[in-house]
């Protein structure tokens, strides 16, 4: 068994563990971060895309709001390209209960939200689709954030300290020492789900950023961690209706939070208490509910059309809490497990969202620093990752720099202009697995046509990059000193000035283009049942004229392969039948 | 003007029933609001190539069609005058410089798709019947560098995984075209022009090797066609075969480009950018077909009226949140379940489809659409192609198969039923 040793193992490739991986690196330990999947496949990768004022907390959850408005404001400086400056609003509409809105402006005041009632003239020119029943508009500096490229440049950012980011290992189980009321953790055997391969990693230290999963992760070392998974459902529409992230005014609720990203807007969330966070079936009354409340925000929002629906999990924690996972609170929750349970080297960090991830880190690599008896200062407040130069971003930067280079012939993804060179340079830089890790990379497939023309064209190019890689494989290193920066990830031009992409095979072993093809398929398919009626379907019914009139994918050789995410995209029942007439 | 027949719909079905009417003497008007799916769509002519969980695909498809549902709209027609329907379609298409035949055993070809896979089609273009699987001969697959909607390696290594001898070669894109922003369409207009095609000659003649195919993109030509393929298979002494790849499909455009043009020659207006927007009937006849345009609506009246819009990928069925699916000109009553929660199966490519997209109009034994009593809803009303139900002609890769045989029945009944004076 191959066997690895560090200073700190932490467990979890999201926004927390790559923010712990990367101050706990800038602080000078010896970090590995373990990751079952893609980097953000969890909780991080599927949700609204808001960066926090701080304003939806402000009456409810104080001690969050202030972490939020404290954390918008550092991100905003070290994560800058990865944040649209959208604003956001507060709008009081005639749901809307009578006293919140100046508690509300009361609350933000208090915790240092800046928080400003504007004209509803001005909010009318500025989001003229706005509900024009809307009778107030309090102004705070809410966000759009793209938690995808942000987890990827925190990890590029640890790699660049001397970490080690190893994506596609699971923890199978921890390893300790002692006996009972003694015990410690001293690391992981992990398993390399690609090549099948074990690892054990000896750790003076194991952090658990497992997030929703975290609670599972614990239980390998005896300890009971009660995550509260709290299921939120996200729909996203074919246009940005809003250009400023819209929020009701009143206490959090389903529905009632509405985020520009990219090149869509999306409407979220529910929260349901769930009994397992890979239980991410969406029911009918989910995504009606969702457009219902997206009608009192934007009138017309429901006879859009929709693109997707998918579910993230909360990792909520609260000690003891036993009720409804909508009022958990969002507050970290860093626990000790040396204190808590009498298990020493374990460390287990969850709750937070994802505006306070780096405060989430700063915290945990405190904790760490202490139990290994080293004083050294958290740098991340003030240290840039890779790519924040490029200022925040701009929905127009991807077709200017398209226009400029006159990069049209090469476009992969017509819908959310990718090109080849992009496609290239991050499979060649980022595992590659599956195509859908390439969609997080650069947006693959996120588009209208959800994936119709770019999941072949993805496929075929990854074979050819494949043929090439065996002819002469490449000489780079996986880790450290990447020829191509993750920071410019997105960017069309840069993937043009960058060398041309070798692909390594150590990155992206598998090397079957007929499952990389099925494979994409039926994820896009998961995302668009419970979405699936009008244009949508339409275009769907061009999806499968060319998958299988045209292609025949359903009778291509080798159909017993699969990945290791191919059951995952599996689902058994579009809708669970539950009416419960919400 | 009264027509005979208005025919709504510019796709196989809607050309093939327009041609047909007009030949046997009738007045007839073809309106659509868009080009018609023969755009998207490879060119042959797919008469059944799945059978719902058989792996395998279906060998002699007239020999099976006792095996699919009872109400489809094959065993409407029956297999003898479905055969009939094709055999006039070929006739028909030959007169306009198509050269349509398929094997000679009445088997399904098959040939290689863009993925690698073979696809069974039942008549296939002169341009792609080379590609036939039962040739035997090695092949090699040329694409163009940065061809983005073709990819050599990924055909030849599926097709060697099958069984079948196949290599990949890769032209330069400056053979085709100084521009990088051309699509197959563009392509194959560059294609019809000698120069063009003589550097294709000269940079095939570097990587062929005696006794291969040579498959290419399906670009070989929009107007010149036949000369382009015949002066490849002359100047390289090798047979040649194009594949068809994502839209916009050269050789759909082609056909749909020769039957339009036939339907012009013989009077037969075809016009496009005329979305049906209502119709008035009275006592059970349908009396005119109103459209959208940008000054006022038009009213379109006809003896008969014959709707081929095609189902959901044409447009002629919307559906809505709550669950409802409706035919969008006349609101026909559908088969298809009004329950979001049964419209799809888990499995994007489940063999069986997925029971939204099997739901469609229901007809009697003269495709007049009738209701879930059996009753005919407008007398002077009839339904082919895409649109008909107890078949997914995608699922089962009939396509342009149920879109001519449907077309043509219908077309027939329309006659027989004295509604119009031939």
């Amino acid at each position: 068994m191959k066997r690895m040793s560090t200073d700190v193992l932490v467990i979890g490739g999201g926004s927390t563990g790559a923010g712990v991986a990367w101050d706990a690196a800038l602080r000078g330990l010896r970090v590995i971060l373990v990751e079952k999947r893609d980097l953000t496949h969890g909780t991080t990768g599927r949700y609204h895309g808001l960066l926090h004022s701080g304003g939806r907390y402000a009456v409810k959850d104080p001690q969050s709001a202030i972490e939020c408005i404290e954390e918008n404001r550092i991100l905003r400086r070290t994560h800058a390209h990865c944040i649209e400056d959208t604003g956001g609003f507060f709008v009081v509409t005639p749901e809307d209960e009578g006293d919140y809105p100046d508690r509300f402006k009361a609350a933000c005041a208090k915790v240092g939200i800046p928080c400003e009632e504007i004209p509803l003239k001005e909010a009318f020119r500025r989001e003229p689709l706005l509900n024009p029943r809307i009778s107030r508009v309090f102004e705070v500096p809410d966000g759009s954030a793209d938690s995808f490229l942000a987890t990827h440049v925190t990890a590029q950012a640890a790699r660049q300290a001397g970490a080690q980011i190893l994506i596609y290992h699971e923890v199978i189980d921890l390893l300790t020492e002692g006996s009972d009321g003694d015990r410690r953790v001293v690391g992981a055997r992990v398993c390399d789900v690609v090549h099948g391969e074990e690892v054990r990693i000896d750790a003076a230290i194991t952090v658990n950023a497992g997030g929703a999963w975290a609670g599972k992760i614990a239980a390998m070392a005896g300890v009971p961690v009660n995550v509260i998974p709290g299921k939120g459902v996200m729909v996203a529409v074919n246009h940005r209706l809003v250009n400023t992230v819209i929020n009701r005014c009143k206490m959090p609720a389903d529905g009632d939070i509405l985020v520009p990203v990219h090149t869509v807007a999306i409407i979220g969330t529910t929260d349901e208490r769930v009994s397992d966070p890979e239980m991410l079936t969406i029911e009918p009354w989910e995504v009606d509910l969702m457009l219902r409340e997206g009608d009192k925000l934007v009138p017309g929002l429901s006879r859009s059309r929709i693109l997707r629906a998918w579910a993230g999990v909360r990792p909520l924690y609260q000690e003891g809490y036993t009720g409804e996972s909508r009022d958990a609170t969002r507050a970290l929750a860093l626990l000790d497990h040396r204190q808590r349970d009498g298990v020493s080297g374990f460390l287990t960090i969850t709750g937070g969202k994802w505006t306070t991830f780096r405060l989430m880190a700063e915290k945990t690599v405190d904790k760490v620093c202490e139990q290994l008896g080293v004083e050294r200062p958290c740098l991340t407040a003030t240290t840039p990752v890779p790519g924040a130069e490029q200022g925040h971003y701009w929905l127009g930067h991807r077709l200017h720099e398209v226009e400029e280079a006159r990069l049209q012939g090469d476009l992969i993804c017509e819908c959310e202009l990718v090109t080849r060179a992009m496609v290239e340079q991050a499979v060649a830089n980022n595992p590659t697995v599956t195509l859908d890790d390439l969609r997080r990379d650069v947006r693959l497939g996120m588009g209208p046509c959800q994936g119709g023309f770019c999941t072949f064209r993805a496929a075929g190019i990854l074979h050819q990059l494949r043929l090439h890689a065996q002819e002469a494989p490449p000489q780079t290193e996986v880790d450290g000193g990447l020829p191509w920066n993750v920071a410019y990830l997105q960017s069309p031009r840069h993937s043009v000035q960058a060398k041309p992409a070798a692909l390594n095979p150590k990155v992206s072993p598998l090397d079957n283009p007929n499952l990389l093809l099925r494979d994409f398929l039926q994820e896009r398919w998961r995302g668009l049942t419970p979405v699936l009626w009008g244009r949508q379907l339409k275009q769907e019914r061009l999806n499968e004229l060319i998958y299988l009139t045209i292609m025949n994918v359903d009778h291509l050789p080798e159909d017993g392969e699969a990945s290791p995410l191919t059951e995952f995209w599996r689902f058994d029942a579009v809708a669970g039948a539950k009416e419960d007439g919400r | 003007m009264i027509v005979d027949l208005l025919v709504i719909g510019a796709g196989l079905a809607g050309l093939i029933a327009a041609l047909r009417a007009a030949e046997a003497g009738l007045r007839v008007k073809l309106i659509a609001k868009g080009m018609g799916a023969l755009y998207w769509t490879p060119g042959t002519i797919d008469v059944l190539g799945y059978l719902g969980a058989e792996a395998r695909a279906v060998e002699r498809p007239w020999e099976r069609i006792d095996d699919l549902p009872e109400r489809h709209p094959y065993r409407i027609v029956g297999a003898r005058r479905a055969q009939e329907a094709l055999d006039w379609f070929r006739a028909c298409v030959a007169e306009l410089g198509l050269d349509y035949g398929g094997r000679e055993d009445g088997g399904n070809a098959h040939t290689p798709s863009p993925a690698g896979a073979w696809r069974p089609s039942y008549l296939l273009p002169a341009g792609q019947r080379a590609g036939d699987v039962k040739d035997g001969r090695p092949m090699v697959i040329v694409g163009f560098q940065g061809m983005r909607d073709f990819y050599p390696h990924l055909i030849a290594r599926n097709l060697e995984a099958q069984g079948q001898a196949a290599r990949a070669a890769v032209l330069p894109w400056s053979v085709l075209s100084e521009r990088r922003d051309r699509n197959s369409v563009q392509l194959a207009e560059a294609l019809d022009e000698p120069t063009t095609q003589q550097r294709l000659i000269d940079a095939l003649r570097l990587v062929v090797k005696p006794g291969e195919r040579i498959g290419l993109p399906a670009i070989l030509g929009r107007e010149a066609h036949s000369q382009v393929l015949t002066a490849l298979t002359q100047a390289l002494n090798a047979a040649v075969f194009e594949i068809a790849t994502l839209p916009p499909s050269v050789p759909g455009v082609r056909l749909a480009t020769a039957l339009r043009r036939s339907l012009e020659r013989r009077g037969v207006r075809v016009e496009i950018g005329m979305e049906a927007i209502g119709f008035h009937a009275q006592d059970g006849m349908i009396e005119f077909v109103e459209t959208a345009t940008s000054a006022r609506p038009l009213k379109h009246r006809a003896k008969a009226f014959l709707l081929a819009t095609g189902g959901v990928l044409g447009g002629g069925f919307d559906s809505n949140p709550s669950g409802r699916f409706w035919e969008t000109i006349f609101d026909l009553p559908l088969t298809t379940p009004q329950d979001r929660r049964q419209w799809f199966r888990p499995l994007f490519l489940d063999p069986q489809g997925h029971p939204a997209l099997r739901g469609g109009v229901a007809v009697n034994d003269a495709f007049q659409p009738i209701d879930a009593a059996g009753n005919v809803v407008y007398a002077n009303l009839w339904a082919a192609g895409g649109l008909l139900a107890h078949a997914d002609p995608i699922a089962e890769r009939s396509l342009e198969g149920i879109a001519i045989v449907s077309a043509v029945a219908a077309v027939e009944a329309i006659k027989a039923g004295n509604m119009v004076h031939v």
